[in-house]
């Protein structure tokens, strides 16, 4: 088998899910005969129709409550954003009608809201947010960002057969970027599952997105000096797996954590109260965060570049950690 | 403070008052009413308003709201007639006796269980606010009446008429209102904020205005991809369709030819904001012709044009062709909430609507129409009067939700079964044979 890009796992795990299943459909902004702003449906509207891939009007609030009016009819609809960006117009219908659906009234939500986020193609600041911690702070969601393309397409297809809100925040700048084989066979990846990404005694990164690339970077250049680096990719952020989190820190006692989202408020605050509670006397040092600045993400490269964290910056503090 | 405002305000508030406090069972019926109810189904004209909007409606507002500084205070004030009699109802073009009769036996459910609700908030038996629906039974009642088991209800939080129409029954709202255990939400929402996707198809409103909206759109959608159009019933305020939502989602239910039936609920006043300051046009229908779809004009506090309009849009939605605009003229006769006395509403205005009681007027109909005698009126209110005992006292045994269950079911287990509600998906379109190919078109992005 040849290597598949995250794009492609994409669609490849849209397109199985509705051959599956009949009651799997697309709707969003231009998803039809365009295929989509990244293509993630090209050709999807030849094989199911009109009926199952549906284009939309530039309504995003529309778009996010008819996805779940038809999940209350037993379909399992998927949502598109076009940018994630966009997802704060339809804000309150998810974390409102969506998000508590089944606790209010017993409604299940069976429904995945897709679309690319983050940064590092200049798309400015309505293009390349990441804005995931709105709904990780939002019961009654689950919210995904997988950085593989083999766990973009076990998740996507999990998030379909999942019977709650899931909210699937692609990365737009490893689309075309990263590849890799992919199982032949049927397979889904479990969501609320953290992944061992590389193993390491000496020092912990716990990332999850396209900063899995920089973590593995820096990885690489700190065990020519002997620093021995763990990557967990978290892959799912709600629910987030706790263990994953505790068991790496007991093994190496120090932990950096990474992330393309900003800093305050961002994952890394709470993952670093997770620690504090369930990892403290493991700790022989302070834990540290590695985010993107509290800023909008900027346009030009150099700018936003200087906003996004770096191997560097993975590097530097890895190295004073084994020091402390 | 009111009553000195008023009757330094307005000279001619002494001449309308006398007249006012007899209230709908005086008005004198016009030689239009006598007409109508004489010649039994001859129906008056429909007019159209200015833009072609039909208006079914056999009376015009004939005042309308301006603010005004007076006495150094900022308040509102009548400018026009409000003396003028309540019209007779229009004749239905489809409800026979028999579904009148139900349909005015639901209003009075709605009523006699609101009014058991106000008890039991002044008793403190009702945790938080209490939002009645006083004046506005006929639109929630008879509008629900049209529909069909299959069809959907997306209510706003004073259509607990509406709810009790599509089958649930007042002890489940009264036990909403008091947190019980017993209530459909189990105490985890209050009020009207409850509903059933399985049997009775009843989307349960939230707080947010117009959000419902796109909601039933999408059922809609979902019920056409299972093969088969049904109608979903949503409701809004004259305040609540300044939303965006509001907008976006009936646009998209208008594009998509989805069988949403959209009742615009024109009760003048938004909390506390007169209908003047929440958009320029007069007429709320005229949006129908900005979306694309048929619209019509109705009075709300009459039943039978309640039922038709709505009768006609469903049937509309079933043949597929799409969805339709109702704006129901009617008042909102109490405040916001309990709270609430709606002081900023002028007396004149209320008194003006008091005439035009939709019960009232239902009953002066059957009366005239020989379709119920005084009798047999007596006889449906002493059995929903009883009724209501019945339902109050069985949501007041309710328990209280056990603090235990907190946290619970904030998630589906992935175990449980989701089925299609309308049976196997049908698509017209597609073509089989095509297979997956690796995206060759550049994306958004590099």
């Amino acid at each position: 088998m040849a290597p598949v890009t995250y794009l492609e796992a994409i669609r490849q795990g849209l397109w199985e899910e509705m051959e599956r299943d009949s009651s799997v459909l697309v709707m969003g902004e231009d998803v039809g005969v365009y295929g989509g702003a990244f293509k993630v449906t090209e050709g999807f509207v030849h094989r199911f129709g009109t009926e199952r891939v549906v284009d939309t009007p530039i309504s995003e609030m529309a778009i996010t409550s008819a996805v779940y009016g038809a999940s209350l009819t037993g379909l399992r609809p998927v949502g598109e954003f076009q940018f994630m960006d966009f997802i704060s117009s339809a804000h309150s219908q998810i974390v409102q009608v969506l998000a508590k659906s089944n606790y209010r009234w017993g409604a299940p939500a069976p429904l995945v809201l897709r679309g690319p986020s983050g940064g590092g193609v200049s798309g400015g600041p309505f293009h390349s947010q990441n804005p995931e911690m709105f709904y990780v702070h939002t019961p009654g969601l689950k919210v995904i960002a997988p950085a593989t393309a083999r766990d973009a397409k076990g998740l996507i297809k999990a998030a379909i057969r999942d019977n709650n809100p899931v909210l699937f925040f692609e990365h737009k700048f490893l689309y075309r970027r990263v590849k890799e084989e992919l199982p032949e066979e049927d397979y889904i990846v479990e969501i609320g599952k953290a992944r061992l990404d590389r193993e390491g005694k000496d020092l912990s990164v716990i990332t999850y997105g396209a900063m899995l690339y920089v973590a593995q970077e820096a990885a690489e250049i700190l065990a020519k000096e002997g620093i021995q680096i763990e990557i967990v990719d978290l892959r799912t952020l709600l629910p987030l797996d706790n263990e994953a989190i505790r068991k790496t820190v007991e093994k190496t006692n120090r932990v950096i954590i990474l992330h393309e989202d900003t800093k305050t408020g961002g994952l890394a605050g709470e993952i670093a109260a997770i620690i504090n509670e369930e990892a403290f006397d493991s700790l022989d040092a302070p834990i540290v965060r590695i985010t993107s600045m509290d800023a909008p993400v900027p346009f030009s490269p150099p700018l936003e570049k200087a906003f996004l964290p770096k191997v560097e910056d993975v590097v530097r503090e890895a190295r004073r950690l084994i020091k402390y | 403070m009111a009553t000195k405002k008023a009757e330094t305000q307005s000279p001619q508030k002494s001449e309308l008052k006398p007249q006012n406090t007899n209230g709908a069972k005086s008005a004198s019926v016009s030689a239009q009413t006598a007409t109508a109810a004489n010649g039994n189904n001859s129906t008056p004209p429909i007019g159209k308003n200015p833009y072609g909007i039909p208006d079914w409606r056999l009376e015009q507002l004939p005042f309308h709201i301006e603010s005004d500084w007076a006495d150094g205070e900022y308040r509102y004030k009548v400018v026009g007639d409000t003396t003028v009699p309540a019209p007779p109802l229009r004749p239905s073009k489809y409800l026979t006796k028999e579904k009148t009769i139900e349909i005015y036996r639901y209003m009075l459910i709605n009523r006699r269980m609101e009014e058991s609700l106000e008890r039991l908030y002044k008793q403190s038996k009702v945790i938080g606010g209490l939002y009645l629906s006083l004046g506005q039974e006929a639109c929630s009642v008879a509008s629900a009446y049209a529909l069909g088991q299959d069809d959907w209800l997306a209510p706003m939080i004073r259509n607990q008429g509406s709810m009790v129409v599509k089958g649930f029954r007042p002890r489940d709202t009264m036990m909403q209102y008091m947190a019980k255990g017993g209530s459909p939400t189990h105490g985890r929402e209050s009020g009207s904020h409850y509903g059933d996707h399985k049997k009775l198809n009843v989307v349960a409103p939230i707080s947010h205005l117009g959000d419902s909206i796109s909601v039933v759109a999408g059922v809609a959608l979902g019920a056409r991809l299972q093969g088969k159009n049904i109608a979903c019933l949503a409701f809004i305020g004259d305040g609540g369709q300044s939303t965006g939502p509001t907008y976006e989602g009936f646009n998209f239910a208008a594009v998509q030819k989805l069988g949403v039936v959209l009742i615009v609920e024109h009760n003048l006043w938004a909390y506390s904001t007169p209908v003047e300051l929440q958009f320029a046009c007069k007429d709320l229908a005229d949006r129908s012709i900005g979306y694309g779809v048929p619209g019509v004009i109705i009075d709300g506090t009459d039943a039978n044009q309640v039922y038709d309009a709505t009768h006609e849009a469903v049937q509309r939605a079933y043949r597929g062709e799409g969805a339709s605009f109702i704006e129901a003229k009617l008042m909102r006769m109490k405040g916001h909430a309990m709270h609430d006395p709606a002081v900023y509403v002028p007396v004149e205005v209320k008194e003006y609507w008091k005439r035009r009681d939709p019960i009232l007027r239902m009953e002066k109909y059957l009366l005239e129409r020989e379709w119920a005698t005084q009798k047999q009126i007596d006889a449906i209110q002493s059995e929903v009067e009883k009724y209501m005992d019945e339902e109050r006292t069985y949501a007041e045994e309710s328990p209280m939700p056990d603090a235990s269950e907190v946290g619970k079911d904030v998630y589906c287990d992935n175990a449980v079964e989701i089925g299609l509600k309308y049976g196997p998906v049908k698509v017209h379109n597609a073509n089989e044979s095509r297979k997956l190919t690796e995206s060759s078109a550049p994306g958004h992005y590099k």
